[in-house]
């Protein structure tokens, strides 16, 4: 060794005495550049805390925390991202790729902080300096690293769909599938808003990946009704859908149909999990609707003897008898409730309870009963005249339809109502050559249907006509029948409160039409339950804890007969607790 | 105010909220299901609870009642008027009943309230009436959110 070598180490005393040139350097004044990557800014309220940050960080700077007072909702996770500035490089991606785009920068870099832990910190939670600065790195206005455009769904046009009942909807070709598909940042947001909570980010994974039975696998976990819901589900989860607050929602439903579609029936039973060994145990489902044949699937999964009593021919409930086939076709339908028979569930067609049996019978010869009966009777108009014979009931009319039968409407149809039966039934009678008016007593934003189906039923030729008041029904001395409504205004008579309807004196009209369908709610048929089973009503539901089950101990309920969203999904969802319900009680496992 | 024309009053009006459960009493005779006798059964105490409200009030010998009427949502003066007990009767023919006779009920005692010249007897009559009308709106409530969820 040099005898340098020795010496030099004692050089650096000689800056041991000078002023730290790390230290005088930040407080310099000296701005960063106006579009410098500095401190992160987030807006906490645009922000769905969906993780897509999270997830692109490379050095892991980034972890999505829970923050006081902001609760996880539909469509937010209710966390927000924690920035780790130990590790954080500037890179921006987090701003790129940010879903809602509330994640900025700063132009701000200097923080000066002798607690470490200080350097970790939530934007847009804990408060700073910079908060609100207009200078620093913003994502330029149009560019995004997220695709926003779904993919356009294939559908049949307008003029021609009402010329026929064939599917709309045409569904996705493998290519446009795996496109849609890579639009999902998998964040997950979604589950949580699906009353099934069914795993979408992983079946949209294995759209992605091409592994169609492994999909389907994943749908059958929390739904046996794919085809079904593919195409008709009410699909919340697109409404929370993380990609949907900054474009185009993911096609989150369509992506459903598509893997169910990939998969032929016969195939089925190679992807989906087998029954358990038999547990002799009986159990009753009333009702061959979504809800009923979903507790059926997951008690006969669970090795259970189970026999669906429907009163009506097929199965399927309002599936089958209250949503018409060019969106819901019954070869897909079919198909969903072919793989349940198949695993063994019994299916009584044409068995009404309280009819050709009675529940005290059916839980004499079962251990357990569970009712998803629905909301077969349809409420009257209950104005003045609605007895005439030109009223119809608008589920009636569907089933009907269904059926195959005759419908005679007409040439002038007047529905009335603002909900998915209303705009079935207008289609409905459009496809048989009705002009039709859709009259609903508030306006269409406050309609129940879905926007999708209000849209259509417009664009295939049907007039709404809103604030719409019904006052009587006469008769028109010929066929038909003369509908008298009111004008109505909306007034917001309580704050917090939805506006009313209210009628504008003088402004009623008398039009009239060859067929009126009411449309304005249903109810349950509970004439079959009587005081000696037994089983709480009030509001003239059956009274249920968590998993459906009633105070009756071995009855359990649910579906539109109990639940408040009256969709399938929440049928199926409702299925498939009150199954684990009832598994765990008839096995003796009960919480 | 009078005492003794106070306690007719309150006598006139626990014996129509009486009457009321006499009506519910009667449905439920005819009510052939669970889901009936249930919610005729809570009607039935919601009518009994008022009436003891009442009887509290006349011993007390004072009206403690808001004379602000609750939001008509114009249900009743439209729903076809006829009551048609019978045993096959669903939710929405037992609300219409109730919304009538509510609001026939609110009615009368409005009527009663504008024929009086008595200050504090028109008073009571118009916080009876403004009670009714809370009781019309909790079953037009009802109505709207469980029966007429459509329209």
């Amino acid at each position: 060794m040099d005898i340098k070598d020795y010496i030099a180490p004692f050089a650096v005393w000689k800056r041991a005495f000078e002023k730290p040139f790390t230290v005088k350097k930040p407080i310099d004044e000296r701005p960063g550049a106006p579009g410098y990557r500095g401190f992160h800014m987030n807006d906490a309220d645009k922000c769905v805390g969906c993780g897509t940050c999270e997830a692109i960080c490379m050095n892991k700077a980034i972890d999505l925390v829970p923050v006081d007072g902001r609760d996880a909702k539909e469509g937010d996770s209710g966390l927000r991202p924690r920035m780790d500035y130990g590790r954080c490089c500037w890179c921006a991606l987090c701003v790129d790729i940010c879903p809602s785009g509330s994640l900025s920068m700063s132009n701000e870099y200097v923080w000066v902080d002798s607690d470490p832990e200080a350097f970790r910190y939530t934007p847009g939670v804990e408060a700073k300096p910079w908060d609100g600065s207009e200078l620093g790195y913003r994502r330029a206005e149009g560019y995004r690293l997220l695709d926003g455009e779904r993919v356009k769904m294939p559908e049949l046009d307008h003029g021609e769909a009402v010329r026929s009942f064939l599917e709309l909807v045409k569904g996705y070709s493998r290519e446009q599938a795996m496109k849609e598909a890579d639009r999902c940042v998998s964040c997950g947001v979604c589950i949580a808003s699906c009353p099934a909570h069914m795993d979408i980010p992983a079946y949209i994974k294995a759209v992605r990946d091409g592994d169609m039975e492994g999909g389907l696998r994943i749908l059958y976990e929390t739904n046996p009704f794919p085809e079904a819901c593919g195409r008709v589900c009410t699909h919340l989860c697109e409404s929370a859908c993380s990609i949907g607050t900054g474009g185009d929602p993911v096609a989150i439903r369509w992506l459903k149909r598509y893997i169910a579609d990939q998969v032929e029936l016969s195939d089925y039973a190679k992807a989906l999990p087998r029954k358990e060994a038999p547990t002799g145990k009986k159990v009753a489902v009333i009702g061959a609707g979504p809800g009923g044949l979903s507790a059926a699937y997951y008690l006969a999964l669970l090795g259970h003897d189970v026999t669906v009593y429907e009163k009506d021919g097929e199965a399927g409930g309002m599936l089958r008898y209250g949503i018409p086939d060019y969106r819901l076709p019954y070869p897909a339908l079919d198909k969903d409730i072919g793989y349940i028979e198949g695993l063994g569930v019994q299916i009584e067609r044409g068995k009404a309870v309280g009819a050709d049996l009675s529940l005290a019978s059916l839980r004499s010869s079962h251990d357990a009963v569970y009712l998803s009966t629905g909301l077969p009777t349809a409420y009257a108009l209950e104005v003045p005249g609605d007895k005439h014979p030109r009223v119809l009931d608008g589920v009636a009319v569907l089933a009907a339809a269904t059926r195959g039968e005759k419908l005679g409407l007409g040439k002038r149809v007047a529905v009335i109502g603002g909900g998915n039966v209303a705009m079935d039934a207008a289609r409905t009678a459009l496809r048989h050559g009705s002009e039709v008016d859709i009259l609903y007593r508030r306006r269409e934003e406050d309609m129940p249907a879905d926007a999708e189906e209000i849209r259509e039923a417009k664009a295939e030729g049907a007039r709404l006509v809103e604030k719409a008041i019904p006052i009587e029904v006469k008769d028109s001395g010929g066929d038909g029948a003369l509908f008298v409504w009111n004008e109505a205004r909306m007034v917001l008579k309580e704050e917090g409160k939805r506006p009313v309807p209210e009628a504008i004196p003088g402004a009623v009209h008398e039009d009239r039409y060859d067929s009126i369908i009411s449309a304005i709610g249903q109810g349950p048929d509970l004439s079959f339950v009587t005081e000696t089973d037994g089983i709480p009503m009030k509001r003239f539901k059956p009274v249920i804890a968590a998993d459906g089950r009633t105070d009756a101990g071995d009855v359990f309920a649910g579906g539109d007969l109990t639940n408040e969203r009256k969709d399938a999904i929440s049928a199926i969802a409702d299925g498939h607790r009150a199954a684990l319900g009832i598994d765990r009680m008839l096995s003796g496992k009960e919480l | 105010m009078e005492m003794t024309r106070f306690e007719e009053i309150l006598d006139f009006a626990i014996g129509r909220e009486l009457a009321a459960v006499d009506f519910y009493t009667e449905l439920l005779a005819i009510a052939s299901f669970a889901a009936q006798k249930s919610v005729l059964t809570d009607f039935r105490a919601m009518e009994e609870g008022h009436a003891t409200m009442l009887t509290n009030m006349k011993s007390r010998h004072t009206v403690f009642l808001s004379d602000t009427p609750a939001v008509d949502l114009g249900l009743a003066r439209r729903l076809a008027a006829e009551e048609k007990p019978a045993a096959g009767m669903d939710f929405q023919d037992i609300l219409v009943a109730a919304i009538g006779k509510e609001d026939r009920a609110g009615s009368l005692y409005a009527e009663l309230a504008s024929s009086s010249s008595d200050a504090e007897i028109k008073s009571a009559f118009g916080s009876l009436a403004a009670e009714e009308t809370r009781h019309k709106r909790y079953f037009e409530e009802l109505y709207e959110t469980e029966v007429a969820r459509d329209n």
